[in-house]
């Protein structure tokens, strides 16, 4: 079995395939903190969808996807972020307008696509197998990206993850960090069409941070915890579909799925607060 | 002279929104090192007014604050000089963030991009976390403490900020008895030791910071009453701007008010 898989990766589709899924693994579960921890997963659903959308009218006018996806996941982002900042109105039923708002432009699009089908099929659960040296390139840059955006700033993240108000009013740069974090999923989202799709990325960007969250109280071991679980998730979701024969895509969710599942079961947190919640009364009894 | 004094001006502040007027044109000047109680039933407009002078909320009118002209878009240098406590506020128990990590996160602002907290920092949110009573508490996550130890958490880091306004809200609202005392001797150590202004919002008259010596009343988003503590504590006055029959008494120098 292990000869068969070293022998496939000889050949430079194959290769592609499993340099992308790296990618894909870490540039979504690195996100996936954000999306995780700051309670914004309609937020990575609409963008998600925004880039499906943008990526199906740019094959309907001959433009190239993952720009066009991209812009309008920078479009999304541009009303997402001043409707967060205002107070008065709840967003989320604004979200949900937005979202059933692009997948109903996504429809459109595919139902007037008449030319090839496949192409904006693969746009949704992806195609890891038929990729580009660009889509490659694209790839590592946007990933680059997304982990320097996380050294620079760890500590303002820290403080805009932990209480966006409190950060804003004491001189941390929150609405910069918020900005940059959006444009950083635009980016992550459409380059990942390609990848794993608009539909089934969302898997990732929920899975891998909320596996971490079973895990551990230590903000950069909970990067590091969900990047490995997202990672491993697409490398062990394309290894199955390789052996088994299955859609990649779905093997990589179904994966990830797994690794949550298990994180969940043996999660020491939950565990310890179970017992620190029964204890608590004769920890203050005792001091 | 007045004018130099003066470290929180406020000049007809409006605040709008889509379910009404918020604030109704508010005049306060604060003096250095004044501590006042803010004080008004709920949807007064008191937490929108401590929001506005943390630049967290747009209003009309004018606010000074030291001796400068600011709106709620505004350097990183005046808000770091203003610190704020808030309500206590939910958090996930599994939020990973140890509390002396969340204290620091006081100092961020502060120290600004690209530098890590030093020595100096480290060792100041020690000195803040002892001063809390907090030190064997450091490295528990901070979603497992305690709703006083989390306020007590969240002094600690609006003082590392090193603020010369220091602005809260309830601070000591859904605390049990004790820890409220707790918490409001802390707030009183504190201003006997910082040289800090001091806005505090509240409800409850009976748990006041002993150095609170003058009041604003709020209602409706208007200025009722403004001057001495117990001057403003009476039943009269009370009792129209809760709607409810109150009556104070006086013991050690200080009024209370009785529920009746």
């Amino acid at each position: 079995m292990a000869e068969h898989l070293l022998e496939a990766l000889t050949y430079p589709p194959i290769q592609r395939a499993a340099i992308a899924c790296v990618l894909c693994g870490a540039s979504c579960s690195l996100l996936s903190v954000f999306v995780v921890l700051m309670k914004m997963p309609l937020i990575g659903v609409s963008m998600s969808h925004a880039a499906f959308a943008g990526a199906v009218l740019g094959l309907l006018f001959d433009f190239n996807p993952f720009l066009s996806g991209f812009i309008l996941c920078l479009l999304v982002a541009g009303v997402l972020g001043p409707l967060s900042d205002r107070t008065d109105m709840s967003p989320e039923n604004m979200l949900g307008i937005m979202f059933s708002f692009l997948m109903g432009l996504a429809f459109l699009g595919m139902g007037i696509l008449t030319r090839t089908k496949a192409g904006a099929l693969n746009l949704m659960w992806g195609s890891l197998l038929s990729l580009s040296g660009s889509d490659i390139w694209i790839l590592t840059i946007i990933t680059s990206l997304l982990v320097l955006f996380v050294f620079l700033f760890f500590k303002e993240i820290r403080s805009v993850m932990f209480n966006r108000r409190l950060a804003a009013a004491s001189g941390v740069p929150e609405r910069m960090i918020y900005y940059a974090l959006l444009f950083l999923t635009g980016a992550v989202v459409s380059s990942n069409l390609a990848t794993v799709g608009g539909l089934l990325i969302f898997a990732l960007l929920v899975q891998p941070g909320a596996t971490a969250l079973q895990l551990t109280y230590n903000l950069e071991h909970f990067f590091l915890i969900s990047a490995a679980s997202g990672i491993g998730a697409c490398v062990s979701g394309l290894v199955v579909s390789y052996i088994f024969d299955l859609p990649s895509g779905a093997s990589v969710v179904l994966m990830a799925t797994t690794i949550f599942a298990v994180a969940y079961t043996f999660s020491p947190k939950r565990r310890s607060a179970i017992l620190k919640g029964r204890n608590k009364f004769y920890e203050n009894d005792a001091r | 002279m007045m004018y130099h004094e003066s470290i929180i001006e406020l000049n007809g502040i409006s605040v709008r929104k889509a379910k009404g007027l918020l604030l109704g044109g508010i005049s306060l000047n604060v003096s250095r090192n004044e501590f006042v109680g803010i004080i008004g039933p709920n949807g007064a407009g008191k937490t929108t007014l401590l929001n506005v002078i943390a630049g967290l909320e747009r209003f009309e009118g004018t606010l000074g604050l030291f001796g400068r002209r600011e709106s709620w878009r505004r350097s990183r240098d005046t808000r770091v000089r203003i610190g704020y406590v808030p309500q206590l506020f939910q958090i996930d128990p599994a939020f990973p963030i140890l509390a002396s990590e969340a204290v620091m996160t006081g100092a961020i602002g502060r120290l600004g991009l690209f530098r890590s907290p030093g020595r100096q920092e480290k060792e100041d949110a020690m000195r803040l976390m002892d001063m809390m009573r907090l030190t064997h508490l450091a490295e528990r996550p901070l979603g497992l403490l305690s709703g006083g130890e989390r306020q007590k958490v969240s002094l600690a880091r609006a003082i590392l900020q090193q603020p010369d306004i220091l602005l809260m809200d309830e601070p000591t609202a859904n605390l049990d008895i004790a820890v409220q005392k707790e918490v409001l001797n802390l707030i009183d150590e504190i201003h006997k030791q910082e040289a800090l202004t001091f806005l505090f919002v509240t409800h409850d008259f009976n748990m006041l910071p002993s150095a609170m010596r003058r009041a604003v009343l709020l209602d409706h988003g208007k200025k009722v009453f403004d001057g001495d503590i117990n001057t403003a504590l009476s039943g009269d006055r009370l009792s129209r701007l809760f709607r409810y029959p109150l009556e104070t008494f006086e013991r050690n120098g200080r009024r209370f008010v009785s529920y009746g």
